[in-house]
């Protein structure tokens, strides 16, 4: 009895893994929904534009490759769709517009 | 003879006293004007409830009307970075082509008020959902309808701390009556904490003026980096950098946000820290 006991328990944590447990330390907002299929271009996209925080404290050479990544990515964002297309091209413009900001505010510092 | 052409004088005089007294009245009053038009900033609105309120029209003659979105409940919530960095609403009015269809589609309102995500424990209601009723679509269709919304500013905030004028933001964020969200699942992309920028001073154009502390660690909290760099301020050398007053009140610069949303930029104190110079004990 105590042995089925100690099996079902073991069973029920198992299952409680596989089924997934729900996101720890991601405060606010959650979804519900399952994550829709990534497109090529969205894995680049999120690459490039998430270093705005450390932006700073990276070498010209590092700005100006990541500049060119932007660069790279725009042609691929103005095939989107049309409400896609604007929100897309106009976050790259923002992440893309502080590299070069802040390339120039290092070179202008050099001065 | 004498005291006829006397009495005439005075007469001329009363009428010279009377029209350079219309002229100064006229100079006066139009000057004022003129100041009021370009130089000073405008009065916040009576009732900091309308502070930030925008009215989206681009609709209006069909369909359930304009709808009214309160910057006042949703900056309590959320930082304006994600707001107008990841989910894309442009911070000028109109450019952001936001429609019931670009909702349905998860973008703009839709990126959040989709009926599934949740806030605080709460699915957010669905924003333009075939699927609502006439009184779900009024909670932001609410134009003229009393009592159309959820939120009231005065019981919402009444327990945020004030400052002289409406809630103060900062004070609210550092006490944590408010605790802004920055990222939302399946937009926002993952990125480190910001290294905070040392705070700088800003000497004002005028000798008894002092000058304004900026603080990059209170504005990164809300704003990141890419929301005000480069397109509100471009990259300049110190020695450039021109921001004036003049500009704020265009809209330009600090005026971008402190004339429509953030503290309003008739409270001096808040940014030239202090009173001006020829205050005594300043």
């Amino acid at each position: 009895m105590f042995k089925r006991k100690i099996v079902a328990i073991l069973l029920l944590t198992a299952l409680g893994f596989l089924g997934g447990v729900p996101a720890i330390g991601e405060p606010g907002l959650q979804t519900a929904q399952a994550a829709p299929a990534r497109e090529a271009w969205q894995n680049e996209f999120d690459e490039v534009c998430s270093k705005t925080q450390d932006a700073m404290t990276f070498s010209e050479e590092q700005l100006i490759a990541l500049i060119q990544r932007c660069d790279a990515l725009l042609p691929q964002l103005e095939k989107l769709d049309e409400t896609r297309k604007k929100v897309f091209t106009g976050r790259l413009r923002m992440c893309r517009g502080l590299y070069v900001y802040v390339l120039d505010s290092k070179r202008n510092e050099k001065k | 003879m004498y005291m006829y052409s006397i009495q005439r004088e005075m007469r001329k005089n009363k009428g010279g006293i009377f029209l350079l007294s219309l002229l100064c009245g006229v100079l006066i009053l139009s000057s004022g004007a003129v100041a009021q038009q370009l130089y000073l900033p405008a009065a916040p609105p009576a009732n900091p409830a309308d502070y930030g309120k925008v009215i989206l029209d681009n609709y209006a003659s069909s369909g359930p009307g304009p709808v009214v979105f309160d910057h006042w409940l949703h900056r309590s919530k959320f930082t304006c970075r994600l707001c107008h960095v990841d989910v894309g609403f442009a911070m000028q009015a109109k450019a952001t082509g936001v429609s019931a269809s670009t909702n349905r589609q998860g973008f703009h309102c839709g990126a959040c008020h989709d009926g599934k995500r949740e806030f605080e424990g709460k699915p957010i209601f669905a924003s333009c959902s075939d699927a609502v009723n006439d009184k779900q679509c009024d909670r932001c269709h609410s134009v003229g309808k009393k009592d159309a919304r959820k939120y009231n500013y005065s019981s919402y905030t009444a327990k945020f701390p004030k400052g002289i004028y409406g809630v103060d933001w900062e004070a609210a964020e550092k006490n944590g009556s408010v605790k802004p969200v920055d990222f939302l699942p399946g937009i926002s992309i993952k990125r480190s904490n910001m290294q905070s920028r040392p705070d700088f001073s800003i000497k004002a154009g005028l000798e008894w003026v002092n000058p304004v502390i900026f603080s990059h660690e209170k504005h990164a909290i809300w704003n990141g980096c890419e929301l005000c760099h480069p397109e509100i301020f471009p990259t300049t050398s110190k020695a450039e950098a021109k921001y004036t007053m003049f500009s704020n009140i265009e809209g330009h610069h600090c005026g971008a946000c402190h004339l429509k949303v953030a503290f309003s930029l008739n409270n001096c104190v808040k940014c030239h820290q202090r009173a001006p110079t020829w205050v005594k004990g300043n």
